[in-house]
């Protein structure tokens, strides 16, 4: 989820209500367009708000929020408008991008005011939708430039990782493309974006001078905006042209509420193109899309009986615009920056946001369905149950743990387990195959409470098996262990004995060997002549291994197979 | 003049004899009785006022496991340097380690401590010790010295230079401290007198009852000893039930009894029924490493078994297909679908159940499902949880209802008393609802999200009436029950609090 820094004051006159500090005041507002105050920094006087919408992005601003909330806030109803000059600059796009970053749009926007503040503001727009609309710069990733040091048109070309140079943003010595890749912090942290190719997108104007190698970095030169900056070109490269158009407009939109007026670029697109983009494309365009909402359609939804012209009222509040009312639809103007509106159900929430959640009744029907309980649920609380009976605390521990307490602390041989590629911690980096494990590690947490100390666990553990979609199976197992100083043999294979004959389960004990018992201590627990567990005494190897200091005697049994038997 | 049992007598008898006072240890060594029973006649006398208790709590040293070792044969940098000398002075750290007979763990704490008690000189780059001196007993030897070989030792009978170096082995963990309450009898003037009067038993007062004398009649000629029924008794734990996995099955219950059937899946997932299916892009960021768990070996799973439900999906993806939706508009892989994870949400059972053939209209469906994201553990955040994820099938299903059902969740599981509800966001719902409760004492929770899945979830599974769906954190659930405020206490891992922890 997108969270943003906004400078409060800033955000305040914007919203052009008086927030007076009080956050709970400002959350209910922020509700209405899915945001929350993260953190207030009083010091500095700067908000951070968490945005849900992911696909939102014309809210990861001060303005695009005060921008959404002004319908809601009585200020005014309806959507912004923004308006687009004549094209003054032309891109010419070389057909070798198709495959490599194949869209662009470009915009120019004169008369902008900035301040540091400012710059900060739109730098962190930027960075937002570079982050997450723009997927870490996969999809898309913008430029922003000062227009009056550039000679257009502009080629939106290819180079060899060699086969130019120039002096990126930040940097003092002109660099090839590939030494950008190899020194650059951009290029080490965008490189694998572009690395794969043989040849890497660049932005040259008419003389030749370089602008940006997208999507690593700008050039010192050219790609740099300053307070004193009047006039900015912007530009956006990607993978997507509807999400590279998109992002344009909300850059050149941040502009325009700068005091800024647009101008039009010509995207020049060659034939190679012909099934995925016009030949001349005039980004950015302000027009906004038509919809029909459909009253029935939306009232069978939220469950209310609304007109037609209440609906276009609240869609009014929720910051569109309507173009025409009648009994039976309501013809929806959606702005060029809602972007996510992709489905007639969008409208109906934006239709139930402003009428207020908490203004439509909860209704609890009872339907003709019938609950069920699988008979395997049943079956393990009786288990449960069982244990608790045999005086078992019942434990709960996690099911990622790591292959040290699997198999090492267990005096085990390693087998394979379902393993995650990316661990967040070193110690949780796979799921049980075995309770055992979990057991040990829970008694060695608790070495200083009274003994005798007697536990089990039920729970799922989950095994590799390439006979299944998922190539995996979780299973309910059972395990239970006694610590004290006269634990033994004799009083699992009690318990264990206790437990079976209850469930009505005939079983018998057969001598085996497991590392992690003592020789000659250990039986499998057999029924119908399978082996559904292990019991017996923890050898002391494991016990040591735990660090614990009293014989302990443990049972596991695989709980699935025995709920076959019945 | 008082009464007097046999034993009352006896321990009388033997304090009198004492020439000091006496404690109820040396009294149970002596009289070769049980301590309890030691324990129980002394408050019988003291109320009959012949003896007096006294108590006194002090602090006890025992060594553990480590410390007795090193007790037994000194610490790990004392043999180290004695090995060093022996080898002249300097050696290698494995060479002098290996004289040592250290093992590379305590090698490795021997040198900390050489190097710390500045005995020796450690060359790293060169990997040689070089002794600085011969040191003499530090306090912590001597301290180690006067402890070995016994069980324990009162923190007073040591001389009070011994103090920093009790500090000394707790830090380095050699020791336990524990609390002690030693009790002293001593027999008062009334009480010698009573001996000395050669107080004579009085006859047939029997402590335990017994078979033999139930069967033989015997115990109509005994006196049966008064207890004094106050005297602390030894603590019993019962096995118990874990009290959030009680509150489940209480959940479970709920949920059956209100038409609810049960789901059930693998913790393991393919990346379509966890996101592609709920129309989460395959780009969106809660697809990346920070956001899921990935399968490392096998990477990937089988959806040939859903050709068609896959096609669409894609459709539904790339352009819209028939749902009304424009799409995200990007080019969909099969092989990404197949990705396998650790399921970050319930609502991939929901999925699941929407294809199924079995779907029933109208039906509900629930599940009780561990759930894994790549979260730091905190206060608030665990990187396992449960989720209650549910979902409702019916051509009559609105928004109300959806808000209907959450309000019963909260009011009759959480015991919340309010509830209230925000505009919320998820890739496969719309509209989406955040709901929070609230609970006297206890303030707003958010317990999570809910909504009618989107049409592009939906149709591309083959279910054409709405669906309303719902994942709320369980986990919070109990700790807003229970008025438990860490998320970790579920997974507590302190049996002491499991044992304590009452059951309603």
């Amino acid at each position: 989820m997108p969270t943003i820094d906004v400078d409060y004051a800033e955000f305040e006159r914007l919203l052009g209500v008086a927030v007076q500090g009080d956050m709970v005041k400002l959350d209910e507002i922020l509700a209405f367009v899915k945001s929350e105050v993260k953190l207030y920094d009083k010091q500095e006087g700067v908000l951070s708000i968490e945005i849900k919408d992911t696909s939102r992005a014309d809210l990861w601003s001060a303005e695009g929020l005060a921008r959404a909330l002004r319908g809601f806030l009585n200020i005014a109803k309806g959507s912004k408008h923004y308006s687009v000059g004549e094209p003054i600059v032309d891109v010419h796009v070389d057909a070798r991008l198709r495959s490599i970053r194949p869209f662009m749009g470009c915009a120019v926007v004169k008369n902008v005011v900035l301040t540091d503040a400012i710059i900060r503001g739109l730098m962190h727009l930027q960075d937002k939708l570079d982050q997450t609309y723009g997927r870490s710069r996969r999809k898309t990733s913008i430029g922003l430039y000062e227009f009056g040091l550039i000679e257009p048109p502009l080629n939106y070309t290819v180079a060899k990782p060699d086969g130019i140079s120039f002096v990126p943003l930040g940097f003092e010595d002109e660099l090839s493309l590939a030494e950008i890749l190899e020194r650059h912090p951009k290029g080490i942290e965008y490189g694998h974006i572009v690395k794969r190719h043989s040849v890497y997108p660049i932005i040259l104007d008419a003389k030749g001078k370089p602008l940006s190698f997208p999507p690593i970095i700008n050039s010192n030169d050219l790609g740099r905006v300053t307070a004193e900056t009047r006039h900015v070109l912007v530009e956006v490269t990607g993978t997507v042209r509807e999400t590279v158009l998109n992002t344009l407009k909300l850059v050149a939109m941040a502009l325009i509420d700068r005091g800024g007026e647009a101008y039009a670029a010509t995207v020049h697109y060659p034939p190679e193109y012909a099934d995925v983009a016009p030949a001349e494309d005039v980004t950015p365009d302000f027009g906004s899309k038509r919809m029909e909402l459909d009253v029935d359609y939306a009232n069978r939804i939220l469950g209310l009986r609304l007109t037609g012209k209440r609906i276009a009222e609240l869609l009014l509040t929720a910051g569109l615009d309507v173009e025409g009312v009648t009994a039976k639809s309501v013809s929806v103007l959606v702005p060029c920056y809602r972007v996510d509106v992709m489905h007639m159900v969008d409208l109906v929430e934006d239709v139930a946001v402003a009428y207020g959640y908490n203004n439509i009744e909860p209704l609890w029907r009872e339907l003709p369905t019938t609950g069920s309980e699988r008979a395997e649920q049943r079956f393990i609380n009786i288990a449960r149950e069982l244990m608790v009976g045999l005086g078992y605390q019942e434990v709960l521990t996690y099911t990622m743990t790591n292959p040290d307490n699997l198999f090492v602390k267990m005096n085990c041989e390693k087998a394979r387990i379902v393993e995650i590629a990316n661990p967040k911690v070193v110690t949780l980096t796979c799921l049980r195959s075995w309770l055992l494990p979990g057991l040990m590690e829970f008694l060695s947490r608790n070495q200083s409470v009274e003994f005798p100390q007697r536990i089990f666990e039920l729970g799922k553990v989950s095994l590799l098996d390439d006979t299944r979609e998922t190539r995996t199976r979780d299973e309910e197992w059972l395990a239970a262990a006694v610590s004290h100083a006269d634990a033994g043999f004799s009083e699992i294979k009690s318990a264990l004995d206790a437990f079976f004959a209850n469930l009505g389960v005939n079983w018998q004990i057969k001598a085996t060997k497991h590392p992690s018992f003592i020789e000659g201590r250990v039986g499998a627990a057999v029924i119908n002549g399978e082996n559904v567990g292990v019991l017996g005494e923890v050898s002391p190897e494991v016990l040591n291994a735990w660090k614990l200091e009293n014989p302990t005697a443990a049972f596991e049994i695989n709980m699935q197979k025995i709920i076959k038997t019945k | 003049m008082v009464e007097l049992r046999a034993q009352e007598l006896e321990i009388l008898a033997l304090l009198a004899e004492s020439p000091e006072d006496v404690t109820v240890e040396e009294l149970t060594r002596k009289g070769k009785l049980a301590d309890a029973a030691v324990m129980r006649t002394a408050l019988t006398l003291q109320e009959k006022g012949l003896v007096k208790i006294y108590a006194k709590t002090e602090t006890i040293l025992k060594l553990n496991t480590e410390g007795k070792l090193h007790a037994e044969r000194g610490l790990p940098e004392r043999r180290l340097i004695n090995a060093l000398n022996a080898m002249g002075r300097k050696a290698t750290l494995s060479e002098a380690a290996e004289k040592a007979g250290l093992d590379e763990q305590f090698a490795r704490i021997a040198l900390s401590w050489i190097l710390r008690k500045k005995w020796a000189i450690y060359d790293s780059k060169a990997n040689v010790l070089q002794a600085s001196s011969t040191p003499t007993e530090g306090s912590d030897e001597k301290l180690l010295n006067s402890l070995k070989g016994r069980e324990q030792v009162a923190i007073g009978e040591l001389n009070p230079e011994s103090q920093d170096a009790v500090v000394m082995l707790k830090k380095r963990q050699l020791l336990t401290m524990e609390e002690k309450t030693q009790r002293t009898l001593a027999v008062t003037a009334a009480g010698k007198q009573a001996v000395q009067a050669g107080q004579k038993a009085a006859a047939e007062v029997v402590t335990q009852l017994t078979p033999e004398l139930i069967i033989t009649g015997k115990w109509r000629s005994v006196k049966l000893q008064r207890y004094n029924i106050e005297a602390p008794v030894a603590k019993t734990w019962p096995g118990k039930k874990h009290p959030y996995l009680s509150f489940l099955e209480e959940v479970h219950a709920k949920l059956v009894a209100l038409g609810f059937k049960e789901m059930v899946g693998t913790s393991v997932e393919t990346s379509f029924f966890n996101f592609d299916a709920l129309f989460t892009p395959q780009d969106h960021p809660a697809r990346e490493e920070v956001g899921i768990y990935f399968v490392k070996e096998p990477e990937f799973g089988d959806i040939s078994a859903y050709e068609a439900a896959v096609a669409n999906v894609k459709a539904t993806h790339e352009n819209g297909w028939t749902t009304g939706s424009t799409g995200w508009g990007y080019q969909y892989s099969v092989q990404e679908a197949k990705r396998l994870i650790l399921r970050g949400h319930g609502t991939c059972l929901s999925a699941r159940t929407l294809l199924s053939e079995k779907l029933e209209v109208p039906s509900k469906y629930f599940s009780i499902a561990r759930c894994y994201r790549p979260e730091v553990v905190d206060k608030t955040h665990l990187s396992e949880f449960n989720q209650v994820e549910g979902i409702v099938v019916d051509e009559s299903l609105t928004l109300r209802d959806l808000l209907g059902v959450l309000a019963k969740f909260a009011l009759e599981i959480a015991g919340a008393d309010k509830v209230r509800f925000k505009p919320d966001y998820f890739p496969f719902t719309e509209p989406s609802v955040e709901l929070s409760a609230y609970k006297e004492g206890y303030g707003w929770v958010e317990f999570g999200g809910s909504g009618i899945f989107r049409p592009e979830v939906t149709l591309p599974l083959g279910v054409k009436v709405p669906v309303i769906a719902w994942g709320l954190g369980v986990d919070r659930l109990f700790m807003m029950r229970a008025s438990v405020d860490d998320i970790r206490a579920i997974f507590s891992q302190d049996l002491d609090w499991l044992r304590r922890k009452q059951v309603i």
